[in-house]
Parts: structure tokens; C-alpha cells; sequence
């Protein structure tokens, strides 16, 4: 039975476009999962996708993605019946298996059949952990499918789908039934018609309206389908980069017409990925920054009149206009002159410069020099714009500001030099008249300037923009003022000779050769028929070259919430962590230099102590006993200005305000107290016991070590006997034909009895050593030279001890 | 046979033959639209059932003064690029089927000529330029403006 006939393509066609949807819904909700393996409702939700492509590919006789989705929903119904834990790895199998299907409805979606190949890998990688526990579990009398299953399949056949096109044609058409409607109208009102015939109109004409409505709303859809990918690929390049990212979407209720979301796509995830790239810092830097340790990342959408509001927040370490600028200049985008005369809103907007890459170096990820300027080309094309808000160290904001259809705006209509203009009713601040008190118009050297309750703006008149004259019948006191805001920080007054109404406007680009002047956003066709142009509010600061940015206007609100930062950087905050022994515990931020991750054969055990290597250097671990096992370790380095200890820990939890009470122990130790967070006790390490237990332990470097020189080594007995000791104990030691910069701290003198040091002089002390056991007289001042103890107390007495 | 069907009109002062695959309609126009600070051979928009359209004055591309837009006029509608114009005709005499095939251009043509068309043909006793409305709607760069 070949696939041949229409109606098996049909159905073959909307198996594609549902699977396309399950799939990628499905990755997101079992990223959900993960991060809440007792969530049944998600895991309820992940079986009936794979439950329903299973069910549907069976029907069309495709027998990979049947046995593929067959695993996937095998496994999953085991954890349903409790036989079999969910975890990393079975999270992992079953996107494995949703890619493998995606890539297949690819390859079926472009030859029509499916291709010949091997599952056996994903569905063995799928299998392979599950089997050692399902064996010995048989749970007799579980229903196969439950009834929710079926109610939710019900669900999926209340909604048909419709090609783009076809809903297009519709809307055209009732357009052009509004058109005709309005006509018609105009028509019945000349002729003086019938009151009967004018109110069956009316009805007709209210039908018409609520059908347009109607029209508009088809092509609109939830948000949220566009933010459904995004857990699994923040999942999967969180994982791939090490990062802990906690990802976050509201407003997915937000309706937004299909073809906008088409086009916003790629710029959100192209910046969510950016965020995870460079936005967020690698975890030491997050605990040095005094940042919680698990980073988040929120994509919100919010409506705002005929716009919608995408805001893709991160608290990472936000764009550094220097460092951009720096690169900037490294790149030859612009030249350090140029550089020096940008502003600090200009800097950021370096980003957008085509062939720009803030990441330090390249990397797989991002920062591959396509990125933000194709994101704001993207974005402008539809007619949206795009905004930073940037807190260096802290975050960055980028706000995606999008027309909620391509197809309908609200506009201001107004009037000038003769003809009608649309604004963008969204661009528009405030409507006055520019004789009224509020306002006051200067000329100042040739351009104007319009005063507004104190602000000041520059001041457009419309005419001169679109070089016209002034026409004949506009009254030259009458005249409207628009404050006109075309994007964030900047604004400007709009002088025009009068203000129309507001209009529910259809735009519709308009040929190359207008769009070209800069002047005009698109064209329009308001219900009288006579076709109105829109104004580009953006576009029109460009053609009159005029400088519209709101600098300083707002320093009072930014002052305030910095300070307000500043309070909440100061106040002490706490790290919690899982101790080795699984119990919660904390400790002040301040006195963590970092945490390490190292592998757990770095430890070893010497002297009776448990110390680690890390790079060179070699710290003191609070630790009684070596830990066991392989892998990956993490330690909390404590610094205390001095010395360094490492104090082992399972995880790190969280960062958070050190509470106000503690409820302090009974005797000195480890545990300085007891506070409450979030209403669980946790106990409070206190740092000054715990260096106190290490100072003076075997190894801990100090911050500078003092420097012995052995003078008249003749033998070589210092450097092979004694210089090892000299070390151990903490000393550097260089002999006496060494050159030094730094003068010494001690001079051994290892000459025989008798003999003059020949390096003996100035200020440096001398210890000399002699070779006899007994010493020459009472007043005898050296040292014999295997006395280990007297030869160190000797150096501590001249030097202090090179211990901390 | 749709090779040979041709709208012979009066464009520009010029008797031309314009192919008619290359044309959607031909309507009369109420007054249009200005659009400031357009190009000059832009006379305006105007719309046509719920789509609004560009309205070109091909005077104006072939280098001959502008001329005004009388109500009532007839525009031939082609569509360029996804975008729908209206050259503005002074006269639309007939559409006809043309036997005679098109043949190369003979002798030399003002230059805004020799632009726009490509080739000529000959009906009824008259040679007529043949032209590609695609031409009018991109302005040659101007040379001194």
C-alpha cells in the first residue's frame, strides 16, 4: 500500500505539524520533570506525547518512530508504577529518543517516507539502566493507560488546522467587506434612505465588525509555544558548560500573531543562549561575587497595549561598556576617537554592530560574530524594537518590544500640509496644544526647542520633515504639539497642524522606494478608503539629524536603587552547604576565597593530616580521614589573609542573608551556632575555631615566606642536608653564590670553627653551625648541625617562625 | 498563445505594446495620495479593493517633466517584487493579439527609452517599442540632478 493517495497524505502532513508540536513541548515539560521528579502531572503529560505519536505513527505504518515512541512510553510507564526511578540518566534516554524522532519527522517530511536506519543505540542507552530494576517488580492489575489519557486525546481533536495562506485570504477578504461595508454606508446616508433599511445595516455592519475581530484572533497564538523549547536548551547548555540555571517563563498566556512569533523565534533563542554563554558566570565567580550559586535566567512576556513586551532577564555579569568598547576598537569597528565620543547607552549598543562577539574567545555556543545585529535586524524587521538594560556585575536585561500583529496597530491620525499621517500610538507620550501654557517654543540658533512643564524637547515640525510648505487652510495658532517617544531615552516634539482621532490601522509595507526615504513606516488603508501613510518616528530623527537622547533626566530613581543595592551588598550573607555527612550547614560568605572542584585523588594523607594539592600549592583539608571514592570533590577554601584551609563539602546549596539571631553553642568548636533559614536549623561553622585547629599545621604557605641564605657551602652538605629541613619548616633557601634581589633574612654560616663568615655583615643576622657535638664554651653561639631543634629555635629567634 | 497577447497604450507620450502576462489590470484612479519626500516619479498611492498601491509617473522616468494625475484616469496595475504599482497611462488603446514577432531595437532611442525597452514589433502599419513595466519602477540613477 504505497502512500500515494491525497488523503494518506493529509494524514501524513498533519502527523508531521502534531508530532513537530508534541516534540517539542515534550522537551520541555520532561526538563520540568527532571527538576521535579515527583510532579506526576508532567510525567502524566510526557507519556501521553509519546502515547499519542505511537498511536499515530502505528496508524500510518512507520515502524521506527513506533518503536522508538514504544520505548520512550515503556519506560516512562515504569516509573509511573513506581518500578523504576527517575533520574539524569532515563531524563537523558528519552531526549535522546525525542531528538531521534525529530530527526526522523525531518527526513519523512522531505522524501515522504520513512528512512531505513538503527534505533537500537538510543534504545538501548534508554533500556539499559531500567532493566536491573524491572525484573524482580511485577505489578499485576495496573491499568495500561489511565482514564486522564484518554480525555486529553479527546482534547486534541476539538482544534483543526488551517494553512497560513488560506486564513491570509480570509482576512484580506473581510477587509475588503469592511471597505465595501463603509462605502455602502456613505452611500445610504447621501440617499436618504429608509430608517428600516439604515438599522438592518447596522446589523449587518455589527456582524462584520465582530467577524473581523474574529478574523484576527485565528491568527493569534499562545506565547507559549514559543517559550517551550526553551527549558531543554537551557537544560542541555547549562549541563554542557557546568552552570546551575534555574529558568523561568511567565506570560505564556500572551497571544502574539503566528507570523511574529515566526520571526521572533530565532532572536529569543539566540539570547537565551547568549545569556548561558557569557551572561552567566562560571560558579567560582558567582561565589566570589557574592551572586547565588544557581544562576536564573527568566523570559516573561507581558502585552502592552498593541505591543508585546519579551523581557529575557539574567543575573549574570552583565555587559561591561569598556571592556565592549575595548574590543570594539581591538575589531577596528570603530577608532578610538569615535570610541571616546560614545556615550555609555552607545557603548552597549556596540553590541548590535554587525560582525561584534563579546565573548573573549570563540566558542561553540555563541560568539560566533552573527548574533545580536542579525537579533535587532530581525526584530526591527517586523517592526519591533530592541532595548538593554544593563547593571554591570549584576544582570542584563534584553527587552524584546514587538507590534502584537503585523497587521494592526493603533495610530494617532494627524494632519499636515494638507494630508493625513499615522503615529504609532505606542510612540506616542502626550498630546498638547502648542499654544497652550504648559508649552513654551524657543528658537535657539535656528532650530527649536519646546519647553514642557520644565523638560525640554527638540522640536520637529512636521512640514519641514517631509519638506512641504505649510498648507493654505491649516490655522497657524491651532496647531498640536506630539510628544513623541520612539524609543527608550529618547524623545522629542512633534509639531502638526491638527490631531485626527485614533484608528484601529491595518499596515501593510510599502514599495522599496518609500520605505527608502526613511520617513515612512508602511502604508495603510483607514475605512474611508483613501490610503494614509505611517510616520517612522525613529526614522524621522535620522532624516533631521537631530540628537533626541533623555540623558540625565532620570538620575535620582537610578542613585536610589543603586544605594539600595549597595545596602543588600553589605548586609552579611551566608553559604549553605551539604556537609560530606549530609547535614546543612553555613558559613559566612566573606571568609570563602572560592570553591573547588577537584578530583578526589588529589587528596592524600601526610603527617597524620589530610591535605590536598591544588596546581602547586599544597592546603591543610579539615578532614579526620581520607574520603573515600572516585570522582569529583568539592572544597570550600577559607582564607583568613594568611593561610589557607580547605573544608570539604557534598554541595553548595545557597546563598542567603545571614539571619539576625544565632543561637550560640554551649563550648568553642566547629559549630559556632544555630540559626533559622527559611524555618529549617542550620548550624554555623565558625571559621575562627576552625583556622585556629590549622594555624601552624604543616604546610600552609604564609604570605611571604622568609629567605635563608647558606653562606660557605663548600660541600654541598646545606643544599642536600639541611636546605630540604630549612624548606619543610617553611624557609626559602637560596646558597651563597646565588644572586637575590632580596637581601636575606638569616645567613647560616656553615663554615668550620674559627673561620670568619665571609658573608657575615650589615644587619643580617648569623647563625653559625659547627660540626662538634659539644659546644666550644658557655658563651658559644653556634649551632651543632644535626640538631634539628636548636638550629630552628635559633632561626625562629632571629626571623620569627615561618609558620603562620 | 497568451506570448502574443499585447496592451498597446499610450505611456509617456510614446505609443508602446507592454506584454500582458506582465499585467494584472487596468483601472481608473480617483485622486491619490502624495507622498512627501518620495522619489519623483513616485505620484502617489491610491488604493484599489483593500490593497493600497503605488502610483508611477513614467514621464518622469524617461526624463520628461511630471504631469498631473486627472480623476479618472487609467493606470495599468503590475505587480513588482511583491508589491503592487500603477503606471499612470495617458491613453490605453486596445489589447491585441500581435503576429508579427518582436525583433531587435533599430536605430537609437533617447536614453530613458533605451532603458525600459526591450525590443520592437510591428502592428498595424506602426512600429511600437516594447516595454518591460518593471523598468518604470526603479529610477535610474540621477545624473545631475
Amino acid at each position: 500500500m504505497g502512500r500515494t493517495g491525497t488523503a494518506m497524505d493529509d494524514l501524513l502532513n498533519d502527523f508531521l505539524a502534531e508530532t513537530a508540536e508534541i516534540l517539542a513541548e515534550a522537551g520541555g515539560a520532561i526538563v520540568a520533570w527532571e527538576a521535579d521528579p515527583a510532579d506526576h502531572a508532567q510525567l502524566d503529560a510526557i507519556f501521553r506525547f509519546v502515547h499519542t505519536i505511537k498511536g499515530s505513527s502505528g496508524f500510518l505504518a512507520l515502524p521506527r518512530i513506533t518503536a522508538l515512541s514504544h520505548a520512550a512510553e515503556d519506560a516512562l510507564d515504569q516509573v509511573r508504577r513506581g518500578n523504576r526511578q527517575a533520574n539524569a540518566a532515563l531524563v537523558s534516554g528519552v531526549l535522546g529518543i525525542l531528538d531521534r524522532l525529530s530527526d526522523l519527522c525531518t527526513a519523512l517530511g522531505q522524501n515522504g517516507t520513512e528512512p531505513a536506519g538503527d534505533d537500537r543505540d538510543v534504545i538501548g542507552a534508554l533500556a539499559e539502566q531500567g532493566s536491573t530494576l524491572d525484573a524482580p517488580f511485577e505489578v499485576a492489575g495496573v491499568p495500561l493507560r489511565r482514564e486522564d489519557d484518554f480525555s486529553a486525546e479527546l482534547q486534541s481533536w476539538r482544534s483543526i488546522r488551517v494553512p497560513l495562506p488560506l486564513l491570509d485570504s480570509v482576512m484580506t477578504g473581510v477587509t475588503d467587506i469592511v471597505l465595501a461595508r463603509n462605502e455602502f454606508a456613505r452611500m445610504l446616508r447621501e440617499s436618504g434612505a429608509d430608517l428600516s433599511v439604515i438599522a438592518s445595516f447596522d446589523r449587518l455592519s455589527d456582524s462584520i465588525a465582530g467577524m473581523r475581530q474574529s478574523v484576527s484572533q485565528m491568527r493569534m497564538q499562545r506565547i507559549d509555544k514559543l517559550f517551550a523549547p526553551l527549558p531543554r536548551i537551557v537544560r542541555d547548555l547549562a549541563q554542557e558548560m557546568g552552570k546551575k540555571i534555574a529558568f523561568q517563563t511567565s506570560g505564556g498566556e500572551v497571544e502574539l500573531d503566528r507570523e511574529m512569533m515566526e520571526n521572533i523565534r530565532d532572536p529569543l533563542i539566540h539570547i537565551v543562549r547568549n545569556a548561558i554563554d557569557h551572561g552567566i558566570e562560571a560558579l567560582e565567580d558567582r561565589v566570589a561575587a557574592g551572586k547565588d550559586i544557581t544562576a536564573t535566567i527568566s523570559v516573561s512576556a507581558r502585552q502592552s497595549g498593541n505591543q508585546i513586551e519579551i523581557a529575557i532577564q539574567d543575573d549574570g555579569r552583565g555587559l561591561s561598556p569598556d571592556a565592549l568598547v575595548a574590543k570594539a576598537v581591538a575589531s577596528r569597528a570603530v577608532t578610538a576617537a569615535e570610541a571616546r565620543a560614545l556615550g555609555s547607552k552607545e557603548k552597549l549598543e556596540l553590541i548590535f554592530r554587525p560582525g561584534f562577539s563579546t565573548a573573549a574567545k570563540v566558542t561553540a555556543i555563541s560568539g560566533r560574530g552573527v548574533g545580536m545585529d542579525i537579533v535587532k535586524a530581525n526584530v526591527e524587521k517586523i517592526g519591533g524594537v530592541v532595548e538593554l538594560r544593563n547593571e554591570e556585575g549584576r544582570g542584563l536585561t534584553i527587552l524584546l518590544r514587538v507590534p502584537m500583529t503585523l497587521t494592526i496597530i493603533s495610530g494617532l491620525m494627524v494632519r499636515a500640509a494638507g494630508q493625513y499621517f499615522a503615529i504609532p500610538r505606542g510612540a506616542v507620550r502626550e498630546i498638547l496644544l502648542e499654544g497652550g501654557d504648559t508649552v513654551r517654543v524657543d528658537r535657539v540658533g535656528g532650530g527649536e526647542l519646546a519647553t514642557v512643564r520644565g523638560e525640554q524637547y527638540p522640536l520637529l515640525r512636521l512640514e519641514t520633515v517631509l519638506g512641504r510648505g505649510r498648507h493654505h487652510g491649516d490655522d497657524v495658532d491651532d496647531r498640536a504639539l506630539v510628544i513623541v517617544r520612539p524609543g527608550q531615552g529618547q524623545s522629542y516634539a512633534l509639531s502638526v497642524a491638527a490631531i485626527h482621532d485614533h484608528e484601529e490601522l491595518v499596515i501593510k509595507p510599502a514599495a522599496p522606494m518609500i520605505m527608502a526615504t526613511g520617513l515612512y513606516a508602511g502604508t495603510t488603508l483607514p475605512d474611508n478608503g483613501r490610503p494614509v501613510l505611517l510616520l517612522d518616528v525613529q526614522g524621522m530623527l535620522a532624516a533631521s539629524g537631530i540628537d533626541a537622547s533623555e540623558t540625565g533626566r532620570s538620575h535620582d530613581r537610578m542613585a536610589e536603587a543603586e544605594a539600595e543595592a549597595a545596602a543588600a551588598r553589605n548586609a552579611a550573607q551566608l553559604l549553605l552547604f551539604r556537609d560530606t555527612n549530609a547535614r546543612v550547614r553555613g558559613i559566612r560568605l566573606s571568609v570563602i576565597e572560592r570553591v573547588e572542584e577537584i578530583p578526589a585523588s588529589a587528596l592524600f594523607e601526610s603527617a597524620g593530616r589530610v591535605q590536598v594539592q591544588i596546581g602547586d600549592d599544597i592546603f591543610p583539608v579539615h578532614a579526620a580521614s581520607l574520603p573515600g571514592g572516585e570522582g569529583a570533590l568539592k572544597l570550600l577554601r577559607l582564607y583568613d589573609g594568611l593561610a589557607v584551609l580547605c573544608y570539604p563539602i557534598a554541595e553548595v546549596i545557597d546563598i542567603v542573608r545571614l539571619p539576625d539571631a544565632v543561637q550560640p553553642s554551649a563550648a568553642p568548636g566547629l559549630i559556632a551556632g544555630v540559626v533559622l533559614v527559611g524555618g529549617e536549623p542550620v548550624e554555623l561553622i565558625d571559621p575562627f575555631w576552625l583556622m585556629e585547629q590549622y594555624a601552624g599545621g604543616a604546610a600552609a604557605p604564609t604570605l611571604r615566606q622568609p629567605l635563608c641564605r647558606l653562606a660557605d657551602d663548600r660541600d654541598g652538605w646545606g643544599g642536600n642536608f639541611l636546605a630540604p629541613i630549612l624548606r619543610n619548616a617553611g624557609y626559602r633557601v637560596i646558597s651563597g653564590d646565588e644572586p637575590s634581589d632580596e637581601a636575606p633574612d638569616v645567613l647560616l654560616c656553615l663554615t668550620a670553627e674559627g673561620e670568619d663568615c665571609g658573608h657575615a655583615g650589615g644587619s643580617v643576622p648569623v647563625i653559625r653551625l659547627r660540626n662538634s657535638v659539644a659546644a666550644a664554651g658557655p658563651g658559644d653561639e653556634t649551632v651543632y648541625r644535626y640538631d634539628r631543634q636548636a638550629l630552628l629555635d635559633a632561626l625562629r629567634d632571629r626571623v620569627g617562625s615561618a609558620r603562620a | 498563445m497568451m506570448d502574443k497577447l499585447y496592451l498597446v497604450a499610450r505611456i509617456a507620450d510614446t505609443r508602446v505594446a507592454l506584454r500582458s502576462r506582465a499585467i494584472n489590470s487596468v483601472v481608473t484612479v480617483g485622486t491619490p495620495v502624495e507622498v512627501p519626500a518620495a522619489p519623483p516619479h513616485v505620484a502617489g498611492l491610491f488604493a484599489l479593493r483593500s490593497r493600497v498601491f503605488t502610483l508611477i509617473d513614467p514621464h518622469v522616468v524617461i526624463g520628461l517633466p511630471p504631469v498631473l494625475v486627472a480623476p479618472g484616469q487609467r493606470v495599468i496595475v503590475v505587480e513588482v517584487a511583491e508589491h503592487g504599482y500603477a503606471l499612470l497611462a495617458d491613453e490605453i488603446e486596445d489589447v491585441c493579439f500581435i503576429e508579427a514577432p518582436e525583433t531587435r531595437i533599430a536605430g537609437k532611442l533617447l536614453p530613458g527609452w533605451a532603458r525600459v525597452a526591450d525590443a520592437m514589433i510591428e502592428h498595424r502599419g506602426a512600429s511600437l517599442l516594447v516595454v518591460d513595466p518593471s523598468h518604470f519602477i526603479t529610477l535610474p540613477a540621477l545624473k545631475a540632478a
